[in-house]
């Protein structure tokens, strides 16, 4: 058969919006089967090539998001922003770019030059692996996992070393004091992260995240979505998968390992030029992966929000919802303060925790009875009443007092 | 379509057959060379983190012969948690005077010796004694986390039950050790 005839054959669902995505996959793997490639050849090269294709995609969606953000803090803030390089700032990131490749590489004489060049590296690893598994379309899954879930939170927790091995290799204190910090708050907010998502696979019954997202299809009353989120305990649950995964991005109001104004640039202190940059890209593809995670776990993955707008590619609508979550991010860090490091603590273990072991049960309640009404009248209560006392608690014992000023007032 | 049909296991994306030899015999002087250096290494962090290294390798061993789910909890396990609380216990507690942990090392080394030898010579003994296994038995090695989940909480139940009382045990033990007696906890902000 020849080369024009494979992919003729191929060519329907080929040249399809729905597997635009996939396209440079499928050729090369058209390609290498039309040479006479062994199996484990042409499966191995589809999966270097997916790879690329989500790597690519994200470190364009990350040079975008750097500008964006940028630009969106100046507006909140009522600054201009970035508006030098190119129309309306487009070539910032161009511009950062070379900045960052042409800057010189220091290292310090205190630092252990390999734990130091390898912690950079192994930063972005575990962002890249995680993003891999995220089913972003109906065709779209580069890598297809039974136990998606699973890998991505195994592959998460490598971050928490790598840290940990940026600031104790760099050989200074600043870095210690973020590398502590960041561990223990990520070791905090790992919890209700994993807890909450707990519940949806209670109720989907499988770890594979494309199955998560098949089970959210179909419509209540004919318009309103069957995500997660519009169900008692998943909208508890994608709450706290919310704020957890602000934490666990390491954002404001939760990016206390590395605030600047306290301990200069926490574990990336001693870093700088590429190695610097490295830290940015694993932090920006890290937020993607968290935000693809809560995407699928509790909005529904690539459905479409509404019925009749199947003919959209799929993808277009996770991205679409993730411009929306990130957005939100954008939002969140432009109008909360930092908190401290003990409201952190404490707001993790007094209230996050204990309402995300609470959607469990939930969860399985929805599970036996079905959903449905028994389903809202029994959930609802559970998780309303521990959520409005425990906020009249939290707003009445645990708030910080108010501040007086000695000298400031007059 | 055959070809959008779910991967499943991760060894299936380097087409890897789970009988082979190959990731043992590569996998298995990388770990033992991590396992080694971290008992050889003087500095208690660079020991941590090898020993990190070859918890996740014996993770990257598990992958290949098929075991997803063991090897994925593996690593979350050993590596996200145990190894950060090795390394955090460090960053809160003194070092210790390297010179003289390096003076001390013959000592240790015959220490370590007399207490690992018995176990080797258990390990070897029992692994001798279990013979050649069945051919065609694990021609397929077929299980799936529901069968673990089933098995877990069906016929191993009591056992779940003893070591999670016994972790409840030991977190509330540990929270007591960390309380400071007669202090009520509170936040500075009251103050």
């Amino acid at each position: 058969m020849s080369l024009l005839d494979r992919l003729q054959q191929a060519a329907p669902a080929l040249w399809s919006p729905e597997w635009l995505p996939r396209l440079p996959q499928r050729l090369v793997e058209i390609l290498l089967q039309y040479f006479g490639a062994p199996g484990w050849l042409v499966t191995l090269a589809g999966f270097l090539v997916a790879a690329a294709t989500v790597v690519a995609v994200f470190l364009s969606g990350f040079a975008l998001l750097s500008l964006v953000e940028r630009k969106t803090l100046a507006r909140i803030q009522n600054r201009i922003g970035p508006n030098r390089a190119g129309w309306f700032g487009i070539l910032q990131p161009v511009a950062d770019g070379i900045k960052m490749l042409t800057k010189e590489d220091i290292v310090p004489a205190k630092a252990e030059w390999f734990l130091h060049l390898a912690a950079p590296i192994l930063i972005v690893v575990p962002s890249i692996l995680a993003l891999g598994v995220i089913p972003y379309g109906r065709e779209w899954v580069p890598v297809p996992l039974e136990l998606g879930l699973l890998f991505f939170f195994a592959a998460g927790t490598l971050t928490e070393l790598s840290v940990f091995m940026a600031g104790w290799a760099s050989g200074s204190k600043f870095p210690m004091l973020g590398a502590m910090r960041a561990i223990s708050q990520m070791v905090s907010y790992e919890l209700p992260l994993m807890i909450s998502a707990l519940g949806v696979i209670m109720v989907t019954g499988s770890l594979s995240l494309p199955a998560i997202v098949a089970k959210q299809a179909g419509f209540h009353l004919g318009f309103i979505p069957a995500w997660n989120l519009f169900t008692p305990w998943g909208l508890s649950a994608g709450l706290i998968f919310y704020v957890a995964s602000i934490a666990e991005a390491n954002r404001c109001p939760f990016d206390l390992p590395e605030g600047e104004s306290e301990i200069v640039a926490g574990h990336m202190t001693e870093y700088s030029g590429f190695k610097y940059a490295l830290f940015f890209m694993g932090e920006y593809l890290g937020l993607f992966a968290i935000s693809g995670l809560g995407i699928t776990l509790f909005l529904g993955g690539w459905q479409a929000p509404l019925p009749g707008l199947g003919c959209v590619p799929s993808w277009l609508w996770f991205f679409a919802k993730m411009v929306v979550v990130i957005m939100s991010y954008l939002w969140i860090r432009g109008t909360f303060p930092r908190v401290r490091i003990d409201q952190l603590m404490r707001f993790a273990w007094l209230c996050l925790i204990p309402m995300a072991l609470l959607t469990l049960p939930a969860a399985a309640i929805w599970h036996y009875v079905g959903g449905g009404l028994l389903g809202w009248l029994t959930t609802v209560p559970l998780l309303l009443i521990p959520w409005v006392i425990l906020t009249v608690l939290y707003n009445r014992r645990m708030a910080p007092a108010t501040r007086t000023y000695t000298f400031a007032e007059s | 379509m055959v070809w959008t049909r779910p991967i499943g296991r991760i060894g299936r994306i380097f087409s890897l057959s789970y009988l082979s030899m190959t990731p043992l015999l590569i996998l298995s002087p990388l770990i033992l060379l991590a396992a080694l250096g971290a008992v050889w290494k003087a500095r208690p962090v660079h020991a941590a983190l090898l020993l990190a290294l070859s918890l996740a390798l014996i993770a990257v061993l598990y992958l290949t012969i098929g075991a997803d789910f063991i090897g994925l909890v593996q690593f979350m396990v050993y590596v996200g948690a145990v190894a950060v609380l090795i390394v955090f216990s460090l960053l809160i507690t003194r070092p210790g005077d390297e010179a003289e942990e390096l003076a001390r090392r013959p000592r240790s080394v015959v220490t370590g010796l007399v207490c690992t030898l018995p176990v080797l010579w258990v390990l070897v003994h029992v692994v001798s004694r279990l013979g050649n296994l069945p051919a065609g038995a694990v021609e397929n090695p077929v299980f799936s986390v529901a069968h673990v989940g089933q098995v877990l909480f069906t016929r191993y139940a009591p056992a779940v039950l003893v070591v999670g009382v016994l972790l409840t045990a030991v977190m509330i033990g540990a929270a007591l050790f960390a309380r400071e007696p007669g202090k009520k906890p509170q936040c500075p902000s009251d103050s």
